[in-house]
């Protein structure tokens, strides 16, 4: 339609075609309407007078009556027209062009939800979000953006200044860290070709540096750009955040020891980012009825992350929950961010190593190694097999070679020499030694956990030369006797010494030494549960073919997943711990239950430390201009249009009762 | 519906004698009368409450000196009377000359006037009908006694009528006029009425009855003033139609005169029915109530009342019919 083609405005609501459309079903519904009404029911009576005392509009008055119809009708149609006008929100194209696009991205990552400011950071965020709304200018349109791991557009560029308020007020925290780039990649691409492109980014600036760097400012065909470009953008920040005030838990793991079904083993990285030393407790409950089995009172100095290991955490239990508590004990918060104060490791479920012994018989080796129970599934070979067997020692978690050497030392997998000879030794053999006393040992590294080799009496052992990534864990007089060497995709422990020619295996040493260098050998790979980290996709594999996973996350919420090809995609949001249960193709059950912990595990988001002013890519971030500056208010059109047809109305009502309208 | 801003009462042809039909022989008085109907009037006669001088002897007696047997009154002698009549035993006691005067009977001059115009055409069944149908039934009882009876159709004038007559040897041409009675034109009562009195001037006078919905513009109130003061005694029946006692229109029309075709529109709400009912209910409570103060007898009837409880009951409770 023309009349809204005009080249000097533009249609915020209804579009042109559709305006037209409307208005002219309108005006020729009105105007059918009231052509039925000038046909009125024609009605004979007797006397008039009767009648025409109680009023009414004599037909005689034919040019009057013409007039005030047509009147009539004119005002029906203005006021139609009014109304589509006000639909069709009409604004100067000029004033148009002159707004911005801005986009307000509002962090909501976990750090956000820190109490130093009043209702939390993301309250304050929310806040400044609404003033920034308040203040915008003629012809903005501004696009409200959530972020953490995750990027949510809240609402499309609008200049619905309800909508938006609405829609900022739905911005609430998660416990996942924020992922920056992907925040501002986002604001970046719908900001394409807009005019006026603005971002402005509220937030705590908890961002990791790589992330801040990251951003370019030159143009995106630059040569030297390969980051993320944000020329031709207005960039503000809107800081959030008052103080540093937060101890947490950055890392939480528990994994089961090979061959000690009892207990497990417990690690824990605690930071502290005060700004003085601060006393916390670390409290270890289990199970679901969060029985207490460990309590450390810790003193840690400004800024010191330690990392603290719980050896023999009891297993009767396989869900570890990690409190951080002030350190007097009381129950009251310890610091200003809940979200990293709790952290949760699921103990993983005993595994059986499966172990092939390669060598002549041995009873104090078979011996030891039955010791160890169900924990070790033992096949043996003859030492004369010992290449023969070469293939499928991948097939295994540790294999052992007692008294025999293959001839070419392996480069991949886990082994236990005893008493490694001749040219494939990974050991260079200097000769022997004789009668030789464990002078020097590590008493620290897990091969000896829980032992002292120092008053074991060795007959014979062989001169064995280490290379540089070698660990002599214990050793007489610099001639090494128990070797521990880890290299990528290879680990290796060797004996120098055969035990038969001590009296290691008539100790109860010995057992144990045979399991802590399983365990060492086995390492993660075989008792290292999985802990989560929010904010990423978890991958599982689906076992045994499963089509579906149930999932119930830290909240309670019960979720469905399908098998994308042969695992599934858990995104994870909460910390706490996920239970999964599979089901089998076409829901015939028989799939595995599983727990899941997940945590926050990033000191960038626990490092509450205020961000007055944000630099990224070099670029120091300017604040946010509240003053509007390009003509105040936007102008409503469509809302005068309303008001000039509510004052249509009145003035139809009013003339209706003095009979100037019918 | 005719346009009666248009149209003038018509009033059929003068009958052509006997051979007419009895039931008024023209489409309009199809039904009017039926011999049951006819039955019964001849049962009734006709009550006056005044005696009239008549042309010729006939069943009512009159105060006027004649050819009487009852005994009336004396008056003093004058030239001129017959010495027949003077009372010589009054004249032996106390020595004046009066003359006895005697009631004579006569016959009585009926003259039924019966609105034709445009609103009488109205209602269901139309009010015109009924009018005439009474009319006529008055006209065939005067006619079976041996009164003078006249029919004439009004409307914004006298329209030529049915001149008077007596016997019953009338009564068909009075139903044939009767039936070919059509509405058309305007009320105007006065009018009509000076025309009537203008043509009787040198006549009798007698009983008058008006039919009509007295809906004219100008009143009724003139009309029945010289109906009295010209010494006429008068009956008024006030014919209703239905729909007007119950309207039934609702929203939006257009209201048409039937006479006047003058033309309103009007927004039919519940209201304004009742302010209609109201001037309605205030228009025949004045027309009443004026009937009453002039001693002139009044019946209000509506269109839908049986004809038999009309003429039977209502004009008997009426005492004009006995």
């Amino acid at each position: 339609m023309g009349f809204f083609a005009l080249p000097d405005f533009l249609l915020g609501g209804l579009s042109a075609g559709a305006s037209a459309g409307i208005a002219l079903a309108g005006a020729a519904l009105l105007t059918g309407l009231y052509l039925l009404k000038l046909q009125r029911r024609r009605v004979l009576v007797a006397f008039s007078p009767l009648w025409t005392a109680l009023g009414g509009e004599r037909r005689s008055e034919r040019w009057a009556r013409r007039l005030r119809r047509w009147v009539s009708l004119l005002l029906q149609l203005a006021f139609l027209a009014l109304l589509v006008l006000a639909a069709a929100d009409p604004r100067p194209a000029a004033a148009d062009r002159g707004g911005r696009s801005v986009v307000i991205l509002i962090d909501r990552s976990a750090s956000m939800s820190a109490r130093d400011e009043e209702g939390l950071r993301i309250g304050r965020a929310r806040r400044a979000a609404q003033e920034i709304v308040a203040g915008m200018a003629a012809g903005d349109r501004l696009m409200i953006v959530s972020f953490a791991a995750t990027v949510t557009p809240e609402t499309g560029f609008e200049d619905d200044t309800a909508r938006l308020r609405a829609a900022i007020e739905r911005v609430g925290t998660g416990e996942e860290p924020g992922d920056l780039r992907g925040a501002l990649a986002f604001a970046r691409a719908v900001l394409r070709e807009r005019p006026h492109p603005t971002l402005i980014l509220i937030s705590d600036g908890a961002f990791s540096e790589d992330a801040r760097r990251e951003v370019r400012w030159t143009d995106p065909g630059s040569p030297d750009n390969g980051g993320l470009s944000l020329a031709g953008v207005d960039v503000r920040f809107v800081p959030v955040g008052r103080r540093r005030d937060n101890v947490a838990i950055l890392s939480f793991a528990a994994r089961r020891k090979p061959g000690d079904l009892t207990s497990v083993e417990a690690a824990l990285v605690v930071q502290n980012f005060r700004a003085v030393a601060s006393k916390v407790l670390v409290e270890i409950v289990a199970g679901p009825q969060r029985v207490a089995i460990e309590r450390v009172r810790l003193t840690l100095e400004r800024d010191e992350r330690r990392r603290y290991v719980l050896p023999d955490v009891p297993a009767a239990d396989t869900r570890l929950e990690a409190t951080l508590l002030p350190g007097d004990g009381s129950a009251a918060a310890v610091d200003d961010l809940a979200v990293d104060d709790r952290a949760f490791a699921v103990v993983p479920a005993a595994a059986t190593l499966k172990v092939l012994r390669v060598g002549e018989g041995n009873l104090f080796l078979d011996g030891a190694l039955l010791s160890l129970g169900d924990a070790v599934d033992v096949r043996r070979a003859r030492a004369a097999a010992v290449s023969s067997t070469r293939d499928s020692w991948n097939a295994y978690d540790v294999v052992i070679f007692d008294g025999v050497t293959p001839p070419q030392a392996p480069t991949v997998g886990r082994f236990l020499y005893l008493d490694p000879g001749g040219p494939g030794s990974p050991f260079a053999v200097r000769g022997t030694l004789s009668d030789p006393v464990v002078s020097e040992t590590k008493p620290h590294h897990p091969l000896l956990r829980h032992l002292a080799l120092t008053d074991i009496n060795i007959a014979r052992a062989r001169r064995l030369t280490l290379a540089a990534d070698d660990v002599a864990v214990a050793s007489a007089l610099g001639n090494p006797l128990i070797i521990a060497r880890t290299r990528p995709n290879l680990r290796v422990v060797a004996l120098a010494f055969d035990v038969r020619q001590s009296d290691l295996p008539m100790r109860s040493a010995f057992p144990l030494l045979l399991s802590n260098a399983l365990s060492f050998l086995a390492g993660n790979q075989q008792s290292q549960a999985v802990t989560l980290r929010t904010g990423q996709t978890a991958r599982l594999p689906a076992p045994n073919a499963a089509a579906a996973l149930s999932v119930v996350d830290p909240h309670g919420q019960r979720r469905r997943l399908l098998a994308l090809g042969d695992s599934f995609e858990l995104p994870v949001t909460s910390v706490g711990f996920y239970s999964m249960a599979t089901t089998g193709d076409g829901g015939s059950g028989g799939g595995g239950n599983r727990d899941l912990a997940a945590n926050l595990n990033d000191a960038v988001e626990s490092d509450t430390a205020p961000v007055p002013r944000l630099s990224l890519g070099g670029r120091l971030l300017p604040p946010v201009d509240q003053t509007p500056t390009r003509g105040g208010q936007h102008r409503s059109y469509g809302s005068w249009a309303l008001i000039v047809a509510a004052a249509l109305t009145l003035f139809e009502w009013w003339s209706y009762h003095r009979r100037w309208t019918v | 519906m005719n346009d009666g801003a248009a149209a003038q009462p018509r009033a059929p042809s003068q009958p052509d004698g006997d051979d007419a039909d009895a039931d008024g022989g023209g489409a309009h008085g199809a039904g009017r009368f039926d011999e049951r109907f006819l039955r019964k009037l001849e049962t009734l006669s006709v009550i006056v409450k005044r005696t009239f001088a008549g042309l010729t002897r006939a069943n009512r007696r009159t105060r006027r000196v004649g050819a009487g047997i009852e005994f009336a009154d004396h008056r003093a002698y004058a030239a001129g009377d017959d010495l027949r009549y003077l009372d010589w035993n009054l004249y032996g006691r106390v020595g004046r000359l009066l003359v006895r005067l005697f009631e004579e009977d006569e016959d009585l001059s009926i003259s039924v006037l019966v609105d034709a115009s445009a609103s009488m055409g109205m209602g269901q069944p139309r009010k015109l009908d009924v009018a005439l149908q009474v009319g006529a039934a008055l006209a065939y009882v005067g006619l079976a006694n041996q009164d003078r009876v006249a029919l004439y159709p009004i409307g914004e004038t006298l329209s030529a009528g049915l001149p008077p007559a007596r016997g019953k040897a009338h009564i068909l041409p009075l139903l044939r006029f009767a039936g070919g009675v059509v509405p058309g034109g305007r009320t105007n009562l006065a009018a009509a009425v000076k025309t009537f009195l203008r043509r009787h001037r040198r006549g009798r006078r007698g009983l008058v009855i008006l039919i009509s919905d007295f809906y004219d513009p100008a009143g009724y109130r003139e009309a029945l003033n010289l109906l009295r003061h010209d010494r006429f005694e008068v009956v008024v029946i006030q014919v209703s139609a239905p729909e007007e006692a119950h309207p039934a229109l609702r929203g939006d029309v257009t209201i048409r005169d039937v006479e006047t075709g003058e033309e309103r529109e009007l927004t039919i709400a519940p209201a304004v029915i009742d302010a209609y009912l109201r001037r309605r209910a205030a228009l025949l409570r004045g027309l009443e109530g004026f009937c009453r103060d002039s001693a002139v007898p009044c019946f209000c009837i509506t269109s839908d009342t049986p004809f038999d409880d009309v003429v039977l009951r209502l004009f008997r409770a009426g005492n004009v019919l006995g």
